[in-house]
Protein backbone atom coordinates (compact mmCIF):
# COMPACT_ATOMS: atom_id res chain seq x y z
CA UNK A 1 0.00 0.00 0.00
CA UNK A 2 1.20 3.52 -0.74
CA UNK A 3 2.25 5.49 2.31
CA UNK A 4 -0.82 7.34 3.57
CA UNK A 5 0.08 9.79 6.28
CA UNK A 6 -1.60 12.45 8.37
CA UNK A 7 -1.52 14.92 5.52
CA UNK A 8 -3.98 12.68 3.67
CA UNK A 9 -6.33 12.37 6.64
CA UNK A 10 -6.61 16.15 6.79
CA UNK A 11 -6.54 16.89 3.05
CA UNK A 12 -9.32 18.73 1.26
CA UNK A 13 -11.46 17.09 -1.40
CA UNK A 14 -9.61 18.72 -4.37
CA UNK A 15 -6.27 17.64 -2.84
CA UNK A 16 -7.42 14.03 -2.42
CA UNK A 17 -8.98 13.98 -5.86
CA UNK A 18 -5.76 15.24 -7.47
CA UNK A 19 -3.69 12.58 -5.68
CA UNK A 20 -6.14 9.83 -6.69
CA UNK A 21 -6.02 10.93 -10.31
CA UNK A 22 -2.22 11.10 -10.14
CA UNK A 23 -2.29 7.44 -8.94
CA UNK A 24 -0.35 8.29 -5.78
CA UNK A 25 -2.69 5.78 -4.17
CA UNK A 26 -5.78 3.90 -5.29
CA UNK A 27 -9.32 4.53 -4.09
CA UNK A 28 -9.17 1.14 -2.36
CA UNK A 29 -5.98 2.06 -0.51
CA UNK A 30 -7.49 5.37 0.50
CA UNK A 31 -10.69 3.69 1.70
CA UNK A 32 -8.73 1.09 3.68
CA UNK A 33 -6.61 3.77 5.35
CA UNK A 34 -9.65 5.82 6.37
CA UNK A 35 -11.56 2.71 7.47
CA UNK A 36 -8.72 1.64 9.72
CA UNK A 37 -8.52 5.10 11.25
CA UNK A 38 -12.30 5.37 11.65
CA UNK A 39 -12.54 1.99 13.38
CA UNK A 40 -9.51 2.63 15.55
CA UNK A 41 -10.24 6.20 16.63
CA UNK A 42 -14.00 6.50 16.14
CA UNK A 43 -14.81 4.81 19.48
CA UNK A 44 -12.31 7.12 21.19
CA UNK A 45 -14.72 9.99 20.51
CA UNK A 46 -17.94 7.93 20.58
CA UNK A 47 -18.25 9.09 16.99
CA UNK A 48 -18.79 5.78 15.23
CA UNK A 49 -22.22 4.15 15.05
CA UNK A 50 -21.42 1.49 12.44
CA UNK A 51 -18.38 0.87 10.21
CA UNK A 52 -19.12 -0.32 6.69
CA UNK A 53 -15.84 -1.95 5.59
CA UNK A 54 -17.17 -4.50 3.12
CA UNK A 55 -19.46 -2.04 1.37
CA UNK A 56 -16.74 0.63 1.29
CA UNK A 57 -14.06 -1.64 -0.17
CA UNK A 58 -16.49 -2.93 -2.79
CA UNK A 59 -17.39 0.64 -3.79
CA UNK A 60 -13.74 1.75 -3.82
CA UNK A 61 -12.78 -1.13 -6.13
CA UNK A 62 -15.48 0.01 -8.56
CA UNK A 63 -14.02 3.52 -8.44
CA UNK A 64 -10.57 2.15 -9.26
CA UNK A 65 -12.03 0.35 -12.28
CA UNK A 66 -13.57 3.64 -13.38
CA UNK A 67 -10.27 5.49 -12.94
CA UNK A 68 -8.58 2.80 -15.03
CA UNK A 69 -11.12 3.35 -17.82
CA UNK A 70 -10.79 7.11 -17.33
CA UNK A 71 -14.46 7.37 -16.44
CA UNK A 72 -14.16 10.47 -14.30
CA UNK A 73 -17.19 11.44 -12.26
CA UNK A 74 -16.13 14.62 -10.51
CA UNK A 75 -14.13 15.69 -7.46
CA UNK A 76 -15.88 13.38 -4.99
CA UNK A 77 -14.95 10.23 -6.90
CA UNK A 78 -13.13 7.87 -4.56
CA UNK A 79 -13.46 10.18 -1.54
CA UNK A 80 -14.47 8.36 1.68
CA UNK A 81 -17.20 9.88 3.82
CA UNK A 82 -19.56 9.19 6.72
CA UNK A 83 -23.23 9.90 7.39
CA UNK A 84 -25.15 10.70 10.53
CA UNK A 85 -26.96 7.55 11.62
CA UNK A 86 -30.35 8.94 10.72
CA UNK A 87 -29.89 8.20 7.03
CA UNK A 88 -31.13 4.91 5.62
CA UNK A 89 -28.49 2.65 4.08
CA UNK A 90 -30.03 -0.52 2.67
CA UNK A 91 -29.54 -3.70 4.65
CA UNK A 92 -27.66 -2.09 7.54
CA UNK A 93 -28.94 -0.80 10.87
CA UNK A 94 -30.11 2.81 11.08
CA UNK A 95 -30.55 3.49 14.77
CA UNK A 96 -31.40 7.20 14.86
CA UNK A 97 -29.09 7.17 17.88
CA UNK A 98 -31.85 5.71 20.03
CA UNK A 99 -32.24 2.38 21.79
CA UNK A 100 -35.85 1.76 20.66
CA UNK A 101 -34.60 1.79 17.05
CA UNK A 102 -31.35 -0.14 17.59
CA UNK A 103 -32.46 -2.99 15.34
CA UNK A 104 -34.06 -0.89 12.62
CA UNK A 105 -33.02 -1.86 9.06
CA UNK A 106 -34.30 -0.23 5.86
CA UNK A 107 -34.23 -1.82 2.42
CA UNK A 108 -33.45 1.37 0.52
CA UNK A 109 -30.86 4.13 0.49
CA UNK A 110 -31.45 7.75 1.43
CA UNK A 111 -31.37 10.03 -1.60
CA UNK A 112 -28.17 11.78 -0.48
CA UNK A 113 -26.38 8.43 -0.16
CA UNK A 114 -27.66 7.44 -3.59
CA UNK A 115 -26.46 10.71 -5.10
CA UNK A 116 -23.03 10.42 -3.50
CA UNK A 117 -22.73 6.82 -4.72
CA UNK A 118 -23.56 8.08 -8.19
CA UNK A 119 -20.41 10.22 -8.29
CA UNK A 120 -18.21 7.54 -6.74
CA UNK A 121 -17.95 8.80 -3.15
CA UNK A 122 -17.23 5.90 -0.76
CA UNK A 123 -19.37 5.52 2.35
CA UNK A 124 -17.14 4.15 5.14
CA UNK A 125 -19.48 4.37 8.13
CA UNK A 126 -22.51 5.64 9.97
CA UNK A 127 -21.72 8.32 12.56
CA UNK A 128 -23.21 8.74 16.00
CA UNK A 129 -25.84 11.28 16.97
CA UNK A 130 -27.97 12.47 19.86
CA UNK A 131 -30.98 10.15 20.18
CA UNK A 132 -33.79 11.18 17.83
CA UNK A 133 -31.74 14.29 17.04
CA UNK A 134 -32.64 15.61 20.47
CA UNK A 135 -36.08 16.91 19.56
CA UNK A 136 -37.56 16.29 22.99
CA UNK A 137 -34.97 18.50 24.65
CA UNK A 138 -32.09 16.69 26.37
CA UNK A 139 -30.18 17.69 29.47
CA UNK A 140 -26.85 15.88 29.04
CA UNK A 141 -24.55 14.95 26.14
CA UNK A 142 -24.99 11.31 27.19
CA UNK A 143 -28.40 11.32 25.45
CA UNK A 144 -27.21 8.90 22.80
CA UNK A 145 -27.08 5.18 22.10
CA UNK A 146 -23.30 5.46 21.64
CA UNK A 147 -22.61 7.59 24.70
CA UNK A 148 -21.76 11.29 24.78
CA UNK A 149 -20.02 12.72 21.75
CA UNK A 150 -16.45 13.47 22.86
CA UNK A 151 -14.67 16.48 21.43
CA UNK A 152 -11.39 15.67 19.61
CA UNK A 153 -9.89 18.90 21.00
CA UNK A 154 -10.61 17.87 24.59
CA UNK A 155 -12.33 14.60 25.40
CA UNK A 156 -13.74 16.00 28.63
CA UNK A 157 -15.90 18.29 26.51
CA UNK A 158 -18.88 17.65 24.24
CA UNK A 159 -18.58 17.46 20.46
CA UNK A 160 -21.95 19.18 20.12
CA UNK A 161 -25.26 17.88 18.89
CA UNK A 162 -27.16 16.48 17.46
CA UNK A 163 -24.73 15.68 14.60
CA UNK A 164 -22.07 14.78 17.19
CA UNK A 165 -20.26 12.09 15.21
CA UNK A 166 -20.25 14.09 11.98
CA UNK A 167 -18.46 17.01 13.66
CA UNK A 168 -16.00 14.88 15.63
CA UNK A 169 -15.15 12.50 12.78
CA UNK A 170 -14.27 15.31 10.38
CA UNK A 171 -12.30 17.19 13.06
CA UNK A 172 -10.26 14.09 13.96
CA UNK A 173 -9.52 13.20 10.33
CA UNK A 174 -11.58 9.99 10.43
CA UNK A 175 -13.42 10.97 7.24
CA UNK A 176 -12.73 13.77 4.74
CA UNK A 177 -16.37 14.84 4.94
CA UNK A 178 -19.64 13.86 6.56
CA UNK A 179 -23.35 14.47 6.20
CA UNK A 180 -25.31 15.77 9.18
CA UNK A 181 -28.72 17.26 9.76
CA UNK A 182 -30.16 20.36 11.36
CA UNK A 183 -33.61 21.12 12.69
CA UNK A 184 -32.36 23.94 14.91
CA UNK A 185 -28.60 24.15 15.45
CA UNK A 186 -27.57 20.51 14.92
CA UNK A 187 -25.10 21.30 12.12
CA UNK A 188 -23.83 24.67 13.35
CA UNK A 189 -23.21 23.58 16.95
CA UNK A 190 -20.97 20.53 16.37
CA UNK A 191 -19.17 22.39 13.57
CA UNK A 192 -18.41 25.27 15.95
CA UNK A 193 -17.43 23.05 18.87
CA UNK A 194 -15.20 20.76 16.76
CA UNK A 195 -13.64 23.46 14.57
CA UNK A 196 -14.79 22.28 11.15
CA UNK A 197 -16.50 24.03 8.27
CA UNK A 198 -20.14 23.07 7.72
CA UNK A 199 -23.11 24.23 5.72
CA UNK A 200 -26.78 24.25 6.64
CA UNK A 201 -28.44 24.49 3.22
CA UNK A 202 -31.63 26.34 2.38
CA UNK A 203 -34.72 24.36 3.41
CA UNK A 204 -35.75 22.09 0.54
CA UNK A 205 -32.48 22.26 -1.40
CA UNK A 206 -31.28 18.82 -0.27
CA UNK A 207 -33.68 15.87 -0.29
CA UNK A 208 -34.43 14.32 3.09
CA UNK A 209 -35.84 11.12 1.63
CA UNK A 210 -34.55 8.29 3.79
CA UNK A 211 -33.68 10.57 6.70
CA UNK A 212 -35.39 10.35 10.08
CA UNK A 213 -38.09 13.00 10.25
CA UNK A 214 -38.09 15.17 13.35
CA UNK A 215 -39.92 18.17 11.91
CA UNK A 216 -41.12 18.12 8.30
CA UNK A 217 -40.95 21.89 7.95
CA UNK A 218 -37.59 22.40 9.67
CA UNK A 219 -35.31 19.43 8.87
CA UNK A 220 -32.32 19.96 6.55
CA UNK A 221 -29.30 17.82 5.59
CA UNK A 222 -25.88 19.37 5.02
CA UNK A 223 -22.13 18.74 4.78
CA UNK A 224 -19.31 18.92 7.33
CA UNK A 225 -15.92 19.30 5.65
CA UNK A 226 -12.44 20.87 5.69
CA UNK A 227 -13.27 24.10 3.89
CA UNK A 228 -16.00 26.24 2.38
CA UNK A 229 -14.91 25.01 -1.04
CA UNK A 230 -15.36 21.38 0.02
CA UNK A 231 -18.87 22.21 1.27
CA UNK A 232 -19.68 23.71 -2.14
CA UNK A 233 -18.43 20.64 -3.99
CA UNK A 234 -20.49 18.33 -1.76
CA UNK A 235 -23.61 20.47 -1.93
CA UNK A 236 -23.44 20.44 -5.73
CA UNK A 237 -23.82 16.65 -5.59
CA UNK A 238 -26.43 16.26 -2.86
CA UNK A 239 -28.72 19.17 -3.83
CA UNK A 240 -31.54 18.85 -6.32
CA UNK A 241 -35.16 18.07 -6.94
CA UNK A 242 -36.55 14.88 -5.44
CA UNK A 243 -40.14 13.83 -5.92
CA UNK A 244 -39.78 11.54 -2.91
CA UNK A 245 -39.33 14.51 -0.56
CA UNK A 246 -42.52 16.62 -0.32
CA UNK A 247 -40.40 19.52 0.98
CA UNK A 248 -38.08 19.50 -2.03
CA UNK A 249 -37.69 22.97 -3.50
CA UNK A 250 -37.12 21.48 -6.94
CA UNK A 251 -33.87 23.39 -7.38
CA UNK A 252 -30.34 22.31 -8.22
CA UNK A 253 -27.13 23.87 -6.97
CA UNK A 254 -24.01 24.53 -9.01
CA UNK A 255 -20.95 25.59 -7.09
CA UNK A 256 -19.78 28.61 -9.04
CA UNK A 257 -17.68 30.84 -6.79
CA UNK A 258 -16.22 32.49 -9.88
CA UNK A 259 -19.63 34.02 -10.62
CA UNK A 260 -20.48 35.07 -7.06
CA UNK A 261 -20.63 38.75 -6.24
CA UNK A 262 -17.30 40.32 -5.35
CA UNK A 263 -16.75 40.17 -1.60
CA UNK A 264 -16.04 43.89 -1.45
CA UNK A 265 -19.54 44.55 -2.78
CA UNK A 266 -21.22 42.66 0.06
CA UNK A 267 -22.99 44.36 2.92
CA UNK A 268 -22.78 42.32 6.10
CA UNK A 269 -25.20 42.89 8.95
CA UNK A 270 -23.92 42.40 12.47
CA UNK A 271 -24.93 43.25 16.04
CA UNK A 272 -22.17 44.60 18.30
CA UNK A 273 -23.84 43.06 21.36
CA UNK A 274 -23.19 39.57 19.99
CA UNK A 275 -19.45 40.09 20.21
CA UNK A 276 -19.18 42.50 23.14
CA UNK A 277 -21.85 41.14 25.49
CA UNK A 278 -23.27 37.75 24.51
CA UNK A 279 -20.00 36.05 23.57
CA UNK A 280 -18.27 34.57 26.61
CA UNK A 281 -15.35 36.81 27.65
CA UNK A 282 -12.71 34.18 26.76
CA UNK A 283 -13.98 34.02 23.16
CA UNK A 284 -14.07 37.76 22.50
CA UNK A 285 -10.44 38.20 21.36
CA UNK A 286 -10.89 35.42 18.78
CA UNK A 287 -14.16 36.87 17.49
CA UNK A 288 -12.66 40.34 17.33
CA UNK A 289 -9.71 39.11 15.25
CA UNK A 290 -12.08 37.13 13.02
CA UNK A 291 -14.22 40.18 12.32
CA UNK A 292 -11.03 42.07 11.40
CA UNK A 293 -10.08 39.26 9.01
CA UNK A 294 -13.55 39.39 7.45
CA UNK A 295 -13.26 43.16 7.12
CA UNK A 296 -9.87 42.80 5.41
CA UNK A 297 -11.69 41.26 2.43
CA UNK A 298 -13.30 44.64 1.83
CA UNK A 299 -16.86 43.87 2.98
CA UNK A 300 -19.00 46.65 4.35
CA UNK A 301 -20.29 46.09 7.87
CA UNK A 302 -23.75 47.42 8.68
CA UNK A 303 -25.06 47.51 12.25
CA UNK A 304 -28.35 45.64 12.09
CA UNK A 305 -31.27 44.84 14.40
CA UNK A 306 -33.47 41.78 14.07
CA UNK A 307 -37.24 42.26 14.03
CA UNK A 308 -38.74 41.42 17.42
CA UNK A 309 -40.44 38.02 17.47
CA UNK A 310 -40.58 35.12 19.94
CA UNK A 311 -38.27 33.10 17.68
CA UNK A 312 -37.29 30.37 20.12
CA UNK A 313 -40.82 29.79 21.38
CA UNK A 314 -42.20 29.73 17.84
CA UNK A 315 -39.67 27.16 16.73
CA UNK A 316 -40.18 25.01 19.83
CA UNK A 317 -43.93 24.99 19.33
CA UNK A 318 -43.68 23.95 15.68
CA UNK A 319 -41.08 21.32 16.52
CA UNK A 320 -43.18 19.95 19.38
CA UNK A 321 -46.28 19.69 17.21
CA UNK A 322 -44.59 17.91 14.31
CA UNK A 323 -42.34 15.74 16.48
CA UNK A 324 -45.29 14.56 18.58
CA UNK A 325 -47.15 13.44 15.49
CA UNK A 326 -44.09 11.69 14.03
CA UNK A 327 -43.20 9.85 17.24
CA UNK A 328 -46.72 9.23 18.54
CA UNK A 329 -46.36 5.45 18.01
CA UNK A 330 -43.12 5.44 20.03
CA UNK A 331 -44.69 7.43 22.84
CA UNK A 332 -47.97 5.47 22.85
CA UNK A 333 -46.15 2.12 22.92
CA UNK A 334 -44.19 3.10 26.02
CA UNK A 335 -40.91 2.38 24.24
CA UNK A 336 -40.10 6.06 24.57
CA UNK A 337 -39.04 5.20 28.13
CA UNK A 338 -36.05 3.32 26.70
CA UNK A 339 -34.42 6.60 25.67
CA UNK A 340 -31.30 7.60 27.59
CA UNK A 341 -32.25 11.12 28.65
CA UNK A 342 -35.20 11.59 31.01
CA UNK A 343 -35.96 15.23 30.09
CA UNK A 344 -36.04 14.12 26.45
CA UNK A 345 -38.59 11.40 27.33
CA UNK A 346 -40.67 13.98 29.20
CA UNK A 347 -40.42 16.46 26.33
CA UNK A 348 -41.76 13.90 23.87
CA UNK A 349 -44.62 12.91 26.15
CA UNK A 350 -45.59 16.50 26.90
CA UNK A 351 -45.50 17.40 23.21
CA UNK A 352 -48.45 15.07 22.60
CA UNK A 353 -50.56 17.52 24.64
CA UNK A 354 -49.78 20.56 22.47
CA UNK A 355 -53.05 22.31 21.50
CA UNK A 356 -53.60 22.64 17.74
CA UNK A 357 -54.23 26.36 18.17
CA UNK A 358 -50.71 26.85 19.51
CA UNK A 359 -49.16 25.04 16.56
CA UNK A 360 -51.23 27.11 14.15
CA UNK A 361 -50.38 30.35 15.90
CA UNK A 362 -46.70 29.48 15.66
CA UNK A 363 -47.01 28.73 11.95
CA UNK A 364 -48.76 32.07 11.43
CA UNK A 365 -46.03 33.90 13.32
CA UNK A 366 -43.56 32.04 11.18
CA UNK A 367 -45.17 33.59 8.10
CA UNK A 368 -44.68 37.05 9.59
CA UNK A 369 -41.06 36.22 10.43
CA UNK A 370 -40.37 35.17 6.85
CA UNK A 371 -41.87 38.41 5.53
CA UNK A 372 -39.86 40.58 7.91
CA UNK A 373 -36.62 38.71 7.25
CA UNK A 374 -37.08 39.25 3.51
CA UNK A 375 -37.28 42.99 4.23
CA UNK A 376 -34.17 42.80 6.39
CA UNK A 377 -32.21 41.29 3.52
CA UNK A 378 -33.10 44.28 1.36
CA UNK A 379 -30.61 46.18 3.55
CA UNK A 380 -27.84 43.59 3.82
CA UNK A 381 -26.60 40.57 1.87
CA UNK A 382 -25.36 38.43 4.73
CA UNK A 383 -25.70 38.33 8.52
CA UNK A 384 -22.71 37.40 10.67
CA UNK A 385 -22.75 36.23 14.29
CA UNK A 386 -20.89 33.78 16.53
CA UNK A 387 -21.94 30.25 15.62
CA UNK A 388 -21.97 29.63 19.37
CA UNK A 389 -21.29 32.23 22.04
CA UNK A 390 -19.16 29.83 24.11
CA UNK A 391 -16.72 26.97 23.63
CA UNK A 392 -17.88 23.35 23.93
CA UNK A 393 -19.34 22.59 27.33
CA UNK A 394 -17.98 20.02 29.79
CA UNK A 395 -19.63 16.60 29.55
CA UNK A 396 -21.21 16.78 32.98
CA UNK A 397 -22.57 20.29 32.49
CA UNK A 398 -26.36 20.35 32.04
CA UNK A 399 -27.21 21.70 28.59
CA UNK A 400 -30.32 23.48 29.83
CA UNK A 401 -28.29 25.48 32.34
CA UNK A 402 -28.33 29.21 31.68
CA UNK A 403 -25.15 31.25 31.29
CA UNK A 404 -25.72 32.72 34.74
CA UNK A 405 -26.29 36.36 35.60
CA UNK A 406 -28.75 38.72 33.96
CA UNK A 407 -28.79 38.58 30.16
CA UNK A 408 -27.65 41.65 28.19
CA UNK A 409 -30.47 44.09 27.37
CA UNK A 410 -29.66 44.17 23.67
CA UNK A 411 -30.68 40.79 22.17
CA UNK A 412 -28.32 41.29 19.22
CA UNK A 413 -28.61 38.28 16.88
CA UNK A 414 -29.03 35.94 19.84
CA UNK A 415 -32.03 34.13 18.24
CA UNK A 416 -30.32 33.74 14.85
CA UNK A 417 -30.37 29.92 14.98
CA UNK A 418 -34.16 29.59 15.48
CA UNK A 419 -34.70 32.55 13.14
CA UNK A 420 -32.57 31.00 10.39
CA UNK A 421 -34.31 27.66 10.72
CA UNK A 422 -37.81 29.13 10.83
CA UNK A 423 -37.14 31.09 7.65
CA UNK A 424 -35.29 28.22 5.98
CA UNK A 425 -32.13 30.30 5.53
CA UNK A 426 -28.73 28.80 4.63
CA UNK A 427 -25.85 29.22 7.07
CA UNK A 428 -22.13 28.53 6.88
CA UNK A 429 -20.08 27.77 10.01
CA UNK A 430 -16.47 28.95 9.72
CA UNK A 431 -13.78 28.12 12.31
CA UNK A 432 -12.37 31.49 13.36
CA UNK A 433 -9.99 30.99 16.27
CA UNK A 434 -9.53 29.42 19.68
CA UNK A 435 -10.40 30.18 23.29
CA UNK A 436 -8.76 28.08 26.02
CA UNK A 437 -7.47 25.80 23.24
CA UNK A 438 -10.99 25.08 22.03
CA UNK A 439 -12.34 26.14 18.61
CA UNK A 440 -14.80 28.97 18.09
CA UNK A 441 -16.64 29.78 14.87
CA UNK A 442 -18.58 32.43 13.03
CA UNK A 443 -21.80 31.78 11.19
CA UNK A 444 -22.73 33.51 7.95
CA UNK A 445 -26.45 33.55 7.16
CA UNK A 446 -27.99 34.53 3.83
CA UNK A 447 -31.22 34.63 1.88
CA UNK A 448 -32.70 31.34 0.68
CA UNK A 449 -30.60 29.84 -2.13
CA UNK A 450 -27.72 32.27 -1.61
CA UNK A 451 -25.27 29.43 -0.83
CA UNK A 452 -22.81 30.59 -3.51
CA UNK A 453 -22.55 33.99 -1.84
CA UNK A 454 -21.92 32.46 1.59
CA UNK A 455 -19.40 29.99 0.19
CA UNK A 456 -17.54 32.70 -1.75
CA UNK A 457 -17.33 34.82 1.39
CA UNK A 458 -16.22 31.78 3.38
CA UNK A 459 -13.60 30.90 0.79
CA UNK A 460 -12.28 34.45 0.86
CA UNK A 461 -12.07 34.35 4.67
CA UNK A 462 -10.31 30.99 4.58
CA UNK A 463 -7.81 32.25 1.99
CA UNK A 464 -6.60 34.75 4.60
CA UNK A 465 -6.87 32.57 7.75
CA UNK A 466 -5.80 29.06 8.67
CA UNK A 467 -8.19 28.23 11.50
CA UNK A 468 -9.93 25.62 9.33
CA UNK A 469 -6.58 23.84 8.84
CA UNK A 470 -5.81 23.38 12.54
CA UNK A 471 -5.76 19.77 13.76
CA UNK A 472 -6.66 18.47 17.19
CA UNK A 473 -4.07 16.43 19.11
CA UNK A 474 -5.35 13.07 17.83
CA UNK B 1 -19.08 -6.69 8.27
CA UNK B 2 -22.67 -7.88 8.02
CA UNK B 3 -24.56 -7.70 11.29
CA UNK B 4 -27.83 -9.35 12.06
CA UNK B 5 -30.33 -7.29 14.03
CA UNK B 6 -29.84 -9.57 17.01
CA UNK B 7 -26.04 -9.19 16.90
CA UNK B 8 -26.31 -5.45 16.50
CA UNK B 9 -28.64 -5.13 19.48
CA UNK B 10 -26.08 -7.00 21.58
CA UNK B 11 -23.25 -4.82 20.32
CA UNK B 12 -24.98 -1.52 20.90
CA UNK B 13 -26.28 -2.52 24.30
CA UNK B 14 -22.68 -3.22 25.31
CA UNK B 15 -21.33 -0.10 23.63
CA UNK B 16 -23.84 2.16 25.29
CA UNK B 17 -22.89 0.84 28.67
CA UNK B 18 -19.13 0.94 28.18
CA UNK B 19 -18.46 3.93 25.99
CA UNK B 20 -19.55 6.51 28.52
CA UNK B 21 -16.34 8.13 29.76
CA UNK B 22 -15.31 8.21 33.35
CA UNK B 23 -16.72 11.67 34.05
CA UNK B 24 -19.66 11.49 36.38
CA UNK B 25 -22.95 12.32 34.75
CA UNK B 26 -25.41 13.63 37.32
CA UNK B 27 -28.56 11.63 37.85
CA UNK B 28 -31.51 13.19 36.11
CA UNK B 29 -34.51 14.28 38.10
CA UNK B 30 -37.53 12.10 38.65
CA UNK B 31 -39.74 11.60 35.62
CA UNK B 32 -42.75 13.45 37.10
CA UNK B 33 -40.63 16.53 37.68
CA UNK B 34 -39.30 16.35 34.13
CA UNK B 35 -42.82 16.07 32.76
CA UNK B 36 -43.92 19.09 34.79
CA UNK B 37 -40.89 21.05 33.53
CA UNK B 38 -41.67 20.11 29.93
CA UNK B 39 -45.32 21.11 30.33
CA UNK B 40 -44.34 24.39 31.98
CA UNK B 41 -42.00 25.13 29.09
CA UNK B 42 -44.82 24.52 26.61
CA UNK B 43 -47.12 26.78 28.59
CA UNK B 44 -44.45 29.50 28.60
CA UNK B 45 -44.08 29.11 24.85
CA UNK B 46 -47.84 29.45 24.41
CA UNK B 47 -47.87 32.58 26.56
CA UNK B 48 -45.12 34.16 24.44
CA UNK B 49 -47.02 33.32 21.25
CA UNK B 50 -50.23 34.74 22.71
CA UNK B 51 -48.49 38.09 23.20
CA UNK B 52 -47.58 38.26 19.53
CA UNK B 53 -50.12 40.17 17.50
CA UNK B 54 -50.94 38.36 14.26
CA UNK B 55 -53.18 40.02 11.62
CA UNK B 56 -56.34 37.99 11.06
CA UNK B 57 -55.51 37.51 7.38
CA UNK B 58 -52.16 35.87 8.12
CA UNK B 59 -52.24 32.26 7.02
CA UNK B 60 -50.03 29.61 8.59
CA UNK B 61 -46.81 28.80 6.75
CA UNK B 62 -48.22 25.55 5.37
CA UNK B 63 -46.68 24.33 2.15
CA UNK B 64 -43.62 25.88 3.67
CA UNK B 65 -41.09 27.05 1.11
CA UNK B 66 -37.98 28.98 1.96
Amino acid sequence: MAAIGDDVFFATIPELNARLKAREFSAEELARAFLERLQQLGPRYNALALPLPQEAIRAAKEVDKDFKRERLRGPLQGIPYGVKDLLAFAGQPTTWGAKPYAGQVFDFNATVIQKLAGVGAVLTGKLSMVELAGGGGYRFPSASLTGPGLNPWDRTRWSGGSSSGSGAAVAAGLVPFAIGSETSGSILTPAAFCGVTALRPTYGLVSRYGAMALSWTLDKLGPFARSAEDCGLILQVIAGKDGKDPGSAGKSFYYTPQYARAVKDLKIGFAPADFAEWAEPNTRPAFSAAMDALKAGGVQFVETKLPGFPYGQTLSTILNGEMASIFEPLIASGKVDELADKPQIAGLKAALELPAKDYLKAMRIRRLIQEEISKLFAQVDVLVAPARAAIASKLDQPLDRGAGGPPPKDPGFRPIIPLGNLAGLPALALPCGFADNMPVALQLVGLPFSENTLLALGRDFQSRTDWHKRRPPV
Amino acid sequence: MKLTRRKLAAVVAGAAATSVPAQAVPQTAASDDDLKTARDRMRANAAALANQNVPMATEPAFQFKA
